[in-house]
Formats: structure tokens, C-alpha cells, sequence
């Protein structure tokens, strides 16, 4: 018995003994790279709408032995509208969380499509932020952007960034309307009139906005498109001509961040307005509440809406509203 | 030895009548929409829900459901688009709707009130219930 657990006792430790003996092979950490290297991240999310920014941040280094940075260029395959510029600070994160910036080169002015920064200090790693301001001649297009890269050593490396679609839709944040006074909305004007203004204008009101408080049922703020029931727009005189009949879907939980400005990470693309089917939908929405919205379609079937109700007051019968619009 | 070999032909004789048993005993009785038909009789609808385009309630207080009359009745608000809305049927355990739900349904045609039956467990007891629509008046 006693031989025979001595046996396997043995056997045992000799068996852990060989696993112990197996060494790991030594990993190896690579040398580190000296030349002039660079890499790109896109910052902003989203679809590309025009007037909006596409923002990246562009980071280039090489080894300081080897020598410093010359200069930095993005160059866009369709020139930036106004506004368009390189960072010529390179940030760094603070204690307290804040991006701090430290100047390292003078920003030369956007030339066409090539902006670009020239370097004046001695540095030889940065990140400097760019921001391409969507031109209207870009809408509905594909845009893509070559970042590149001197040092004093003569190098030049290149990063190729996109290509990038670049939404067809309009965005117009934060019109303001009010009962009885500014409460005619145009999809086509993206604009918000008084009914003297709308009478000028009768085909291209799509919607009226009213605030009702009636006891007894939901009236509250309404979208009512002129052409709808008149029993749906009480104690109002629409102005000669104004009739047009659009059609409104409600929604609820539908905050694109473009027009909330909300953390909710929700993004209406083009492709949600051509496959939204409103055929048999309502020509108006009674008891719209903050937050929620409308998928609209104009009568001549042109445009497509989103109409996102930001903020309403009930006393001062008027409500925040921002839209996006899709031309079909 | 005999006895060993008598033993040996029960044995056998029992698995095969075994095999046999098993093997003719009917599956679980399932429906057309292959969905479990068991021992249940009880038949009505427990809940009732409707919501709008936006998938919010469009009711202006609880439904009230009548087992004995077979009838829901229903009040929505003022200025509701009765051509999109969505039911909702809480049933029994084992139940089931026909015609089933299969996406937004019209209720604009306030006249003729739209008649869902509910089938019970067992798939014997048929209930139909009558779905009365009102709309909230000004």
C-alpha cells in the first residue's frame, strides 16, 4: 500500500516537474519605428449634413533624433465651405478633464481644397484637430480627404481618409412658433410665417401649429395641416388660398440627436425618409408633447419631414421646433 | 437452463410490447399554426390595448371587457387616426386570436365593430368578442 502511493506520489511531481520545465518562449517587443508615421480618426458620428462639420484628428510623430515636423495638410477632394481649418494647437487633457491647448505652428488659410498648418515650434509628435465644413456643392456626394505629412528629414507620409456620403437632407434647428401669431410652417421655405406672410405664400404652407386647451379632451399643440378637417383647427380663419393637405405620422422615442441635441444616439439618415411609407396616414397630429415628433409629406409630394418639437409652453402657447427635410 | 431461457423470452417479449407502446403512443397535439393544443376550455380575453402610429396608448381610461356579453369597449381620445392603430389581446393561458393580429389594422368604420373570436386551449370553445370604438367627444 504504502509502496504503491509513494509510486504515485513520485510519478506525480515528476509530471508537474516537466510541466514546470516547458519555458515559455520570451516574447519580443518590437523595435520601435523612427521614421515619420501618421494615423487619422474621424470624430464626428452621424450622417454628413451640409453646413455641419466633419471633424478628425490627424496625429503625425517620428523619432525626436531623427528630426521635428515641417508642416501638416489636409487636402479634400471638394474644397470646404467657409470656416473649414486646421487646429494649430495640439491638446492635451488636463486633471480636471479639460482639453488644453498648446499652439505649435501657424494655421495658413484654406487655399481651395488644401488647408494646412506650418509647424514653428520644435516638436516631433502631434495631433492637430482639422474641421471640413460641408459645402452646398458636396450635397448627395462623396467626399474624401488625404491628410499628409513633412518632417525635416524630408519624409512625407499620407493617410487617406473616406470616401464619405454626404447626406441630400436639410436640417433647420430652433424655429420658434406661436399660436395665432407665427404659426404657418413651410417645408419648402423650412421657414415659420404669420398669416399675413402665409397668405402670400399659400402653396407652400404644409402645416399649421395651434395650442388648444380644451377641457375634456387632448387638444394641447397640434400640427394640423391646412387642408385637414376644420373641426380639427377650432377657432381659427385660415388665410384666402392656404389649403394644402399634408400628411402627418406621430412619433414618440424618435430624438435624432442632430435636432434634439440629446445624449440619445439616434440619427435620421436619408435612407429613413425614402423608405417611410405615409400613404395612409392623418392630415393632422393633435397633443404633440416635447420630444416627440412628425414624419411629414408635403401635398405635392416634393419633400419628406421630420418635425422634432423640442421644448413647448403652454402658457406662452408656442413650442420649439427644428426639421429635417428630405427633397424626393 | 430452461428456466434461463423462459426468462430470457419474457424479457424480450415485455421491451418489444415496450417498443411497440412507445412507439404508437401519439406526439403532443399541436394546431394548424403548429402551437401546442392542450386540456384548456377557458376562453376570454383578460386585457385589451390600443395603440397609435407612435405605439401610444390611444384609450382614454381602461377597456372594459364583458366575458359574459363578448364585448370590449373602448374609448380613444379626441382627433384619433382610427386608420392606424394597433390592438393588443391579453388572452387566457393557452388561447388564441382569430383572425390573428398581424399589423396595423383600420377601425375607421365605427358601424360595423370589428369581431376577433378567441380560441381556448383545447382549440373546442370558440368565443367571438365584439369590439365596440368610441371616440372622445368635444
Amino acid at each position: 500500500m504504502q509502496r504503491n502511493f509513494l509510486k504515485y506520489t513520485s510519478l506525480l511531481l515528476s509530471l508537474v516537474l516537466l510541466m514546470t520545465a516547458c519555458e515559455e518562449e520570451k516574447s519580443i517587443i518590437p523595435p520601435a519605428r523612427t521614421e515619420l508615421q501618421n494615423d487619422v480618426i474621424k470624430r464626428t458620428l452621424g450622417p454628413n449634413i451640409v453646413g455641419l462639420n466633419l471633424e478628425f484628428a490627424y496625429a503625425m510623430a517620428l523619432a525626436p533624433e531623427r528630426g521635428k515636423l515641417v508642416s501638416a495638410q489636409v487636402e479634400a477632394s471638394i474644397p470646404g465651405a467657409g470656416g473649414t481649418y486646421m487646429e494649430n494647437k495640439t491638446y492635451y487633457t488636463n486633471g480636471s478633464g479639460q482639453d488644453v491647448g498648446t499652439e505649435v505652428g501657424t494655421a495658413l488659410p484654406t487655399e481651395g481644397k488644401i488647408t494646412k498648418v506650418n509647424f514653428t515650434k520644435d516638436t516631433s509628435a502631434s495631433t492637430l484637430r482639422y474641421y471640413y465644413v460641408i459645402p452646398e456643392a458636396a450635397r448627395g456626394q462623396e467626399v474624401t480627404f488625404n491628410f499628409s505629412a513633412t518632417s525635416s528629414t524630408g519624409e512625407t507620409v499620407t493617410y487617406k481618409m473616406g470616401p464619405y456620403k454626404i447626406a441630400k437632407m436639410d436640417m433647420k434647428l430652433d424655429m420658434a412658433v406661436t399660436d395665432a401669431a407665427a404659426s404657418y410652417i413651410s417645408i419648402a421655405d423650412m421657414a415659420v410665417y404669420t398669416a399675413e406672410e402665409a397668405a402670400t405664400k399659400a402653396d407652400k404652407i404644409d402645416l399649421v401649429y395651434l395650442y388648444r386647451s380644451i377641457p375634456g379632451i387632448m387638444f394641447n399643440h397640434a400640427l394640423v395641416s391646412p387642408g385637414a378637417n376644420p373641426e380639427y383647427m377650432p377657432d381659427l380663419t385660415l388665410p384666402a388660398g392656404v389649403n394644402r393637405s399634408t400628411k402627418i405620422k406621430k412619433e414618440w422615442n424618435l430624438r435624432d440627436q442632430h435636432l434634439a441635441r440629446l445624449q440619445f444616439g439616434v440619427f435620421i439618415d436619408d435612407l429613413d425618409f425614402e423608405k417611410i411609407n405615409l400613404t395612409d396616414m392623418p392630415n393632422y397630429a393633435l397633443n404633440m408633447r416635447a420630444e416627440s415628433g412628425a414624419w411629414v409629406e408635403t401635398a405635392d409630394g416634393r419633400y419628406r419631414a421630420y418635425v422634432y418639437i423640442n421644448s413647448v409652453n403652454n402658457n406662452g402657447k408656442s413650442a420649439r421646433i427644428s426639421i429635417k427635410r428630405y427633397a424626393l | 437452463m430452461n428456466a434461463m431461457v423462459k426468462y430470457s423470452k419474457i424479457t424480450i417479449a415485455l421491451l418489444l410490447s415496450c417498443l411497440v407502446w412507445v412507439g404508437c403512443s401519439p406526439d403532443f397535439p399541436v394546431d394548424e399554426d403548429g402551437l401546442l393544443v392542450t386540456n384548456r376550455a377557458e376562453c376570454y380575453v383578460s386585457n385589451f390595448e390600443l395603440l397609435g402610429s407612435d405605439f401610444q396608448t390611444v384609450r382614454t381610461k381602461n377597456a372594459v371587457i364583458d366575458t359574459v356579453a363578448q364585448t370590449i369597449d373602448v374609448e380613444v381620445f379626441y382627433g384619433t387616426d382610427l386608420r392606424n392603430l394597433y390592438p393588443q389581446f391579453t388572452l387566457v393561458t393557452d388561447a388564441k386570436l382569430d383572425p390573428k393580429i398581424t399589423g396595423k389594422v383600420d377601425f375607421s368604420d365605427l358601424v360595423t365593430p370589428k369581431v376577433y373570436t378567441v380560441v381556448s386551449g383545447n382549440r373546442k370553445v370558440r368565443k367571438p368578442y365584439t369590439l365596440n370604438i368610441t371616440v372622445q367627444k368635444r
